[in-house]
């Protein structure tokens, strides 16, 4: 289990990670979202033990990260714009990560780039981004790490990559409870991978939670009346609090928080002419939350 | 076999889950036949494992799964969960139905007529 507690980073005067506490589990994908500059990669580079945090503590599985090479033996991390050394080539980056990586599985790395046609001996500088991306993935998923970080890692990749690399972390999380940590802009590709989803802005987190639990408790609601009815005759009660109201002639479209049952229950009540929920896309659900906590969703998302 | 709509609405979970259900209820997953492993039908899809697992969980609430060991999942021998799934369903169909034939002022005469049509193999008229 990954443990942040206050964890803050600061560059000068300028706070990227601010007093951040947050809880990773094994064997689910965290995944992690946030405007450009929200602190997203400042917090990887610090799980990864690549940057100091300045205050606050972070522990992977009980045990520090910063130095600790047992600890950064079990961790990956594959950054943005991924590094390598000059003249490098696939073979050579499956030398250099197998000296730190004790459990690196050479034949699983040739394998995997061979299924994805990369020429093991050519150099990485005459690669195309994507295709540097992949070398770093590989490397990730041959090293049979335990934590798995992820910057904007899906976002360099095509389509048919971006599959096939699911495919890999989702047996990696089967077999050995992989815990892969994803930063992304992609609200809709982490929809449907992430098991948790924290919202950081201007460093710090928003909000937590199961991406289950949010999609419980907070639906659409699209109702109609024979006659036109206001806010007011929603008013909220246990279990019920509309976020959003909108009235179109005798249509009400709301969103509102509460289970299925108890939003049910109280439009039924109102004995409306029809009444649907809708299932609210994980976008959807961040543009109410963020409304609510008098966040412009704009800000933070575009 | 089974196949996500990444485009659909519903969570993958809902999806597998009816997407089970409706194998079931057709006859293409046999009571007894297996169900892919966890493992292989998240890879496969590509999708989170422990999606695949909460939809088998719910399966398995339902009744309409069981898990044996040593032979993971496979489709509950009592089918009657099943079937009483399918039911509810016909029922929450048909209500649809009789209320949007209610809003065209239709009778009830007139709403069996048309599901003995139906019945009959005359119902493709469009």
């Amino acid at each position: 289990m990954i443990k942040t507690e206050k964890l803050t980073k600061r560059f000068g005067d300028c706070t990227a990670v601010n007093a951040v506490s947050t809880e990773m589990h094994e064997g689910a994908v965290f995944g992690l979202i946030g405007s450009n500059g929200a602190g997203k990669s400042t917090f990887l580079r610090m799980l990864a033990g690549v940057l100091k945090p300045d205050s606050g503590t972070l522990s992977i599985d009980g045990e520090d990260v910063w130095e600790n090479p047992t600890v950064k033996s079990r961790c990956f991390f594959i950054p943005d714009e991924p590094y390598f050394f000059k003249n490098a080539t696939p073979e050579t980056v499956k030398d250099f990560y197998a000296i730190f990586y004790p459990k690196f599985d050479r034949a699983q790395f040739d394998k995997i780039i061979s299924v994805f046609e990369l020429p093991p001996k050519k150099r990485l500088s005459e690669f195309s981004k994507g295709m540097r991306k992949q070398i770093m993935i590989i490397a990730a998923v041959a090293s049979n790490c335990d934590y798995l970080f992820c910057d904007e890692t899906f976002d360099g990749l095509d389509p048919v990559a971006r599959q096939a690399v699911k495919g890999i972390f989702a047996a990696g999380m089967v077999d050995r409870k992989l815990t892969p940590v994803i930063a992304s802009h992609n609200l809709r590709e982490l929809e449907d991978i992430c098991d948790r989803i924290g919202l950081l802005h201007k460093g710090g987190i928003l909000f937590e939670q199961e991406l289950d639990a949010m999609k419980l408790g907070i639906h659409k609601v699209q109702c109609a009346f024979s006659s036109p009815k206001t806010k007011a005759d929603f008013s909220d009660a246990a279990g019920f609090e509309v976020i959003k109201f909108t009235a179109r002639g005798v249509v009400v479209t709301m969103t509102v928080k509460g289970t299925r049952e108890s939003v049910l229950e109280r439009v039924n009540g109102l004995a409306p002419l029809f009444a649907e929920l809708l299932p609210l896309s994980l976008e959807e659900i961040f543009i109410s939350e963020t409304e609510v906590c008098g966040y412009d969703i704009k800000d933070i998302l575009f | 076999m089974i196949a996500i709509d990444f485009s659909d609405k519903r969570p993958i979970n809902e999806q597998i889950i009816a997407k089970v259900i409706d194998l079931a209820a057709k006859g293409f997953l046999p009571p007894g036949s297996p169900l892919p492993s966890v493992r292989s039908l998240a890879t496969e899809l590509s999708i989170n494992p422990n999606t695949v697992q909460k939809a088998y969980a719910e399966l398995e609430r339902l009744g309409v799964i069981v898990s044996v060991r040593g032979r993971g999942s496979i489709i509950a021998e009592n089918n009657e969960p099943l079937r009483n799934i399918q039911v509810e369903k016909l029922h929450a169909g048909l209500r649809e139905a009789v209320e949007a034939a209610r809003h065209l002022g239709m009778s009830c005469d007139e709403v069996c007529g048309e599901i003995r049509d139906i019945f009959d193999g005359g119902g493709d008229r469009k």
